[in-house]
């Protein structure tokens, strides 16, 4: 297929001013000027507002004796879409089920959340947090007392009444 | 009037809008069954007596005062059954409502969870949510001694338990302990379970999570267990089971039911003995050379350096030492190698064996058999002798000093030293360990165990049963009859076997006792062998 050019017809050079939209081009300027709108966030030190529901790293939450309150009941590796949990339940000294190994793989999470959905005692959150930079990739494989070290606050759980987080 | 006959065994009726025919005496619970509707049931259980004290299976009759209990009322003739009406559903919700007044509601951490029958029925039918307001009684848990352990919470007396240890095992250790909302479970004496050879099965006829195992505690979540048929390999008696397995582990056994081999039981003893299946540090790939000039190699090098070997061998004296826990395909295939590749001498097994048998009284065709091995029977059909003490040691003295070619399929030789097979012109050793005795084999040669391959074995009743493949074996294993088939096609110049229908078939062809028999008829439930075995 041929490429045809279409030729545009414009005034002659000389013949024509642009003075008119130099000016409006120049108000908007000076407009900014006096009444600047800020776009530009200056982090590191200035941090962004993150949405109450934002879905960011997990985090364990602990008993008041520093326990983990999961309690091993398989429902987050069973939900998990992208089975990044790893879960191993057992007996602690006190006869209580919990998970000798829980380990997430944050690369290969996708963060939709649903382990917190799921969880029937509220242990595993997902964190309103970005900064997850590791200098190693097996960092990125979060276990049980990483987890629980987390101190990043917890996304807010959909709430059906107010479905928009208002 | 011809039909006289024929109306006396069979009645018809209706349930739920649907016709249907049973037999004369079955149960409307059994009569649902047939058309595919499950009528909820806590205490009855097909194994045992109806005590119909659950209240869960009330069924609306029509021309019946009130709802009538479907595992006690028999079916018959004419009679209109509604399991779904409003009133027999009000019932239902009712009657469960009643049951999570005490119920912990602890399915997080309960192993019952997800094959749990109280959860399945209040997630069908029951409340969306709880009334009740009062503080729930708290029991804890109890040790039953041997391998079970009793949450009174989760407890909904059906008294399966107790039943099933005075009906079935015929060994009155468990009755219900006080009475109303306090009533328990419990021992009589300090002893509890310890020493009752069947009390394992009182876990799986628990219909809630209150009778637990503790070798299965917290172990893995029911979902995520896969399921195969298989035959259970720790005695003769060769109960069907489902292996239960995960991350290619085994997790559990639990029997499957087969009215003429084990019903819906099984031993302690087989239960608890799986671990073995899950031993690490298997041979994963061949190796061809004697002593210090072992050399690992691949199928392929190792099955043509082999075959070359036996075929200069041919007319040599040959001995060859099976397993009992070979399946009748990899024993029915190293004879016929041991018989092509010379003058076969002697086919030998050994096998441990108990000091005595262990019936179930209640189900006396159910014994924990003497033999220690599942495929005893089959060894010595297809012209294995057994040798050897009771431990299964011993009795390999000829083998050991044999000059001719020596095959051992699946012995580990634990009792054997260095020396074994020094002297042989060919020891070949297919096995899944190595072992100080393979030594001198100038070809290892890895194989599956049991649960990693298809098959079949002969039970102390001459029952043919398959068992199918539930694990991957490690490495480049492969099923002995796999090798010794490939063998033995390439020295007789016939085609290989590609499955294990084909290894069975090609033993049923060599063996008369096997005659008559296919691989789809010998199916899940198993086939007996002709009476001439017997």
């Amino acid at each position: 297929m041929a490429i045809s050019v279409k030729v545009m017809r414009r005034p002659e050079v000389g013949r024509t001013s642009y003075m008119r939209a130099t000016l409006k081009g120049m108000s908007l300027t000076f407009k900014h000027m006096v009444n600047p709108t800020k776009v530009t966030l200056q982090y590191p030190e200035e941090q962004p507002d993150l949405h109450p529901r934002w879905r960011g790293t997990h985090r364990m939450e602990v008993h008041a004796d520093g326990r983990p309150k999961c309690v091993a009941c398989g429902l987050c590796p069973t939900v998990c879409p992208a089975n990044c949990i790893r879960l191993v339940g057992g007996e602690d000294d006190q006869g209580n089920r919990y998970p000798i190994v829980y380990e997430i793989d944050e690369f290969r999470c996708i963060f939709c959340g649903m382990c917190q959905e799921v969880c029937p005692v509220e242990a595993i959150h997902v964190g309103r947090h970005f900064e997850n930079a590791e200098y190693s990739r097996d960092r990125f494989v979060y276990d049980l007392d990483r987890l629980m070290e987390q101190d990043h606050p917890t996304t807010l759980l959909w709430d059906p009444s107010d479905s928009r987080s208002e | 009037m011809a039909d006289n006959g024929r109306k006396a065994d069979t009645v018809t009726l209706t349930i739920d809008g649907h016709e249907v025919t049973v037999p004369k005496g079955m149960s409307l619970l059994h009569a649902a069954e047939a058309l595919g509707v499950e009528v909820p049931h806590y205490c009855y259980h097909p194994g045992l007596s109806a005590p119909a004290q659950c209240r869960i299976c009330l069924v609306e009759v029509e021309g019946a005062p009130k709802l009538q209990p479907s595992c006690v009322t028999m079916a018959q003739d004419g009679q209109v059954v509604h399991t779904e009406s409003a009133q027999a559903r009000r019932m239902r919700q009712g009657v469960l409502e009643f049951y999570l007044v005490n119920h912990p509601l602890d399915c997080p951490i309960c192993d019952m969870s997800g094959e749990c029958k109280l959860q399945d029925y209040v997630f069908n039918e029951g409340r969306e949510h709880g009334r009740g307001r009062e503080p729930k009684r708290v029991f804890g848990r109890d040790d039953f001694g041997g391998d079970v352990l009793y949450y009174g919470d989760r407890c909904v007396m059906c008294t399966r338990c107790v039943r099933f240890m005075d009906e079935v095992a015929r060994d009155g250790r468990l009755t219900v302990v006080e009475r109303g909302d306090r009533a328990v479970i419990d021992t009589f004496f300090e002893s509890g379970l310890d020493g009752a050879s069947f009390a394992g099965n009182i876990v799986d006829i628990c219909p809630v999570g209150a009778l637990v195992s503790k070798d299965f505690l917290h172990k893995a979540r029911a979902w995520d267990l896969d399921h195969t048929e298989s035959v259970c390999p720790n005695c003769s008696q060769g109960c069907n089971i489902d292996l239960h397995t995960r991350d290619n582990l085994v997790q559990r056994l639990k029997p499957r039911e087969n009215p003429e081999v084990n019903g819906h039981w099984m031993c302690d003893y087989g239960r608890a003995n799986y671990e073995w299946l899950n031993r690490p540090g298997r041979l994963e790939a061949p190796a061809v050379g004697r002593g210090d000039k072992r050399r690992a190699s691949d199928w392929q090098h190792a099955l043509h350096a082999l075959f070359e070997r036996l075929a200069e061998a041919g007319g040599a004296s040959v001995r060859v030492v099976g397993s009992a826990f070979s399946s009748n395909e990899a024993l029915g295939a190293l004879r016929a190698l041991g018989e092509q590749a010379g003058t076969l001498q002697a086919g030998v097994f050994r096998s441990r064996r108990a000091e005595d048998e262990d019936p179930l009284p209640g189900f006396p065709i159910l014994v924990r058999r003497r033999d220690l091995a599942p495929n005893v029977d089959g060894a010595g059909i297809l012209g294995f002798t057994r040798v050897g003490d009771d431990d299964g040691a011993g009795g390999l003295e000829e083998a050991a000093d044999h000059d001719g070619v020596l095959i051992v399929v699946g012995d580990e030789l634990a009792d054997q030293d260095e020396s074994f097979g020094a002297k042989a012109g060919l020891f070949v050793y297919l096995g899944t360990f190595d072992s100080p005795a393979a030594r001198n084999a100038d070809f290892v040669l890895p194989v599956t165990t049991f649960a990693e391959e298809e098959g079949t074995f002969v039970n102390a009743q001459g029952r043919v049963q398959r068992f199918r493949q539930g694990l991957r074996g490690p490495g480049t294993v492969q099923p002995a009859w796999l090798v010794l088939g490939t063998l033995l096609a390439a020295l007789t110049g016939g085609d290989r076997p590609v499955s294990a229908a084909d290894a069975f078939a090609s033993i049923v062809q060599r063996h008369a006792a096997f005659g008559g028999l296919t691989w789809d008829g010998v199916g899940s439930a198993g086939a007996a062998l002709e009476a001439a075995h017997a």
